[in-house]
């Protein structure tokens, strides 16, 4: 395997093929931070909703904790495939990018809305009881009471799921995205080894990935430990 | 929108694809079984062991943790017939899925061995048990109650993880889900009733591993 690596590394090594691994990293890296930022903010739309109280609300709970429930419970691969068809029908021209951003989105969402739940529910019911006190609104008691004390416990775990993400993009380059996966199968394709081609992709996730769940690493023992001495 | 749902086509596929999910739930539970079995090695490696070999562990751990399933299984099933090694996209599958969650379970487990109490250790220590017995009858019924909410935690994962399979032409539930559309070209009928099953099969482990947790450790896991 060794002697056949070398022995293709010349051929390998232009320009062009670097420029390829490159544009397709970009292409990874904006599908997780797209589906980052949404994801996001849908998750927090999602675990507010599942916080409301009043009867009125009580669809809009059974709603968001279905959404939930049902996309941590399918595959990525399914999800994709259900947005790709989906989208397909409509009969739109639709960027498959967009597909893959879309099915990214749907799935952090579901994911990042138990993590901020679980924040929220770390908050002690006190603090939500004197908010309540003070008349303060739902989203005002999130926004002022809840958040600035939850977000100790969430980022760490949320940021946990940034760097899942980047790993998960992968299955996008079955319905065709281009990005580090796919160039590694037009790699193996245009004649280098699997080795060769797989092991470059393996190693440019890695060089992603390994930093940042580092720096995950590093804020949980940061964060964790500054609550410790808090408490 | 011209695309009317026509699920009375894909009732008679129904059967295949509950053997794919059955297929899915094998694969899903080879992986995992051998998953924990390199899981608990490495960890009691990275815990107890000499430290070049904790290292090396720990460069498993670190470096399968941070690519992606999919690329490792494809760099299995392709770049391993170079060197003479023939695997079918089945056992290529399990063994990349057991090697990724081997990597994980080591983390999970190392969380485990580490919220023992060193009372504990001295107590056995004092009793005269050998480094493997203090791991046999002191570390793990201790850890086991607090590891087993995070491990069917896994064991979910995992199983989602098998739609991967499809990819390599597995005739698991994603895998059937692809024949019956391209037989049927009832794309998202058949994707979304694939989608129902693996919530039903998801629920239902989910449902039975709490009560187990419950039963034999007494470990509180969350239902929902």
């Amino acid at each position: 395997m060794w002697s056949q690596i070398v022995e293709e590394w010349p051929r390998f090594a232009t320009y062009y093929n670097f420029l390829f691994i490159a544009k397709a990293a970009g292409t990874t890296l904006a599908l997780s931070a797209l589906g980052c930022v949404f994801g996001s903010l849908i998750g927090l739309g999602l675990a507010v909703c599942r916080v409301t109280t009043s009867r009125w609300l009580a669809p809009v709970r059974v709603v968001a904790l279905l959404l939930t429930e049902v996309f941590r419970r399918v595959p990525f691969l399914v999800t994709l495939m259900l947005c790709f068809f989906a989208f397909q029908a409509t009969g739109y021209d639709i960027p498959l990018f967009v597909v893959a951003a879309v099915s990214v989105t749907l799935i952090a969402g579901a994911f990042l809305g138990e993590i901020i739940r679980g924040g929220f529910k770390s908050v002690h019911v006190n603090q939500w009881e004197a908010a309540a006190a003070m008349n303060f609104s739902l989203i005002d008691t999130i926004r002022l009471v809840v958040l600035p004390q939850a977000w100790r416990i969430v980022l760490p775990p949320a940021f946990g799921f940034f760097v899942m993400f980047i790993k998960d993009t992968a299955l996008a380059s079955q319905i065709g995205v281009i990005e580090l996966t796919y160039v590694g199968k037009v790699l193996n394709n245009k004649g280098f080894s699997a080795a060769l081609s797989f092991g470059v992709i393996l190693l440019v996730y890695f060089l992603i990935s390994y930093p940042l769940s580092r720096l995950g690493a590093h804020l949980e023992a940061r964060l964790a430990s500054s609550r410790h001495r808090r408490a | 929108m011209s695309y009317t749902l026509q699920y009375g086509q894909i009732w008679p596929f129904l059967p295949r694809l509950l053997e794919g999910a059955v297929v899915s739930l094998q694969i899903a539970v080879l992986a995992f079984c051998g998953g924990l079995f390199i899981g608990t090695a490495c960890a009691a490696i990275r815990t107890f062991g000499p430290r070049w070999l904790a290292r090396v562990a720990g460069l498993y751990v670190v470096f399968f943790t941070n690519t992606p399933q999919l690329v490792q299984i494809y760099f299995l099933y392709f770049a391993l017939p170079d060197m003479g090694i023939l695997l079918s996209s089945f056992a290529a599958v399990v063994i990349g899925m057991t090697l990724n969650a081997g990597a994980y379970l080591t983390e999970i487990q190392r969380a485990g061995f580490e919220s023992r109490r060193a009372s504990e250790m001295e107590a056995a220590e004092v009793m005269g048990f050998t480094r493997l017995q203090q791991i046999r009858y002191v570390i793990l019924p201790h850890v086991a109650r607090v590891l087993f909410p995070p491990l069917s935690n896994q064991f979910i994962i995992v199983t989602l993880g098998t739609s991967m399979a499809a990819v390599f032409g597995v005739e698991e539930l994603t895998g059937e889900a692809f024949n019956i559309n391209s037989q049927t070209f009832r794309s998202i009928e058949v994707f979304t009733v694939t989608a129902g099953i693996y919530v039903v099969l998801t629920l239902a482990a989910s449902v039975a591993l709490a009560f187990m947790g419950r039963a034999l450790f007494r470990a509180r896991t969350e239902l929902i």
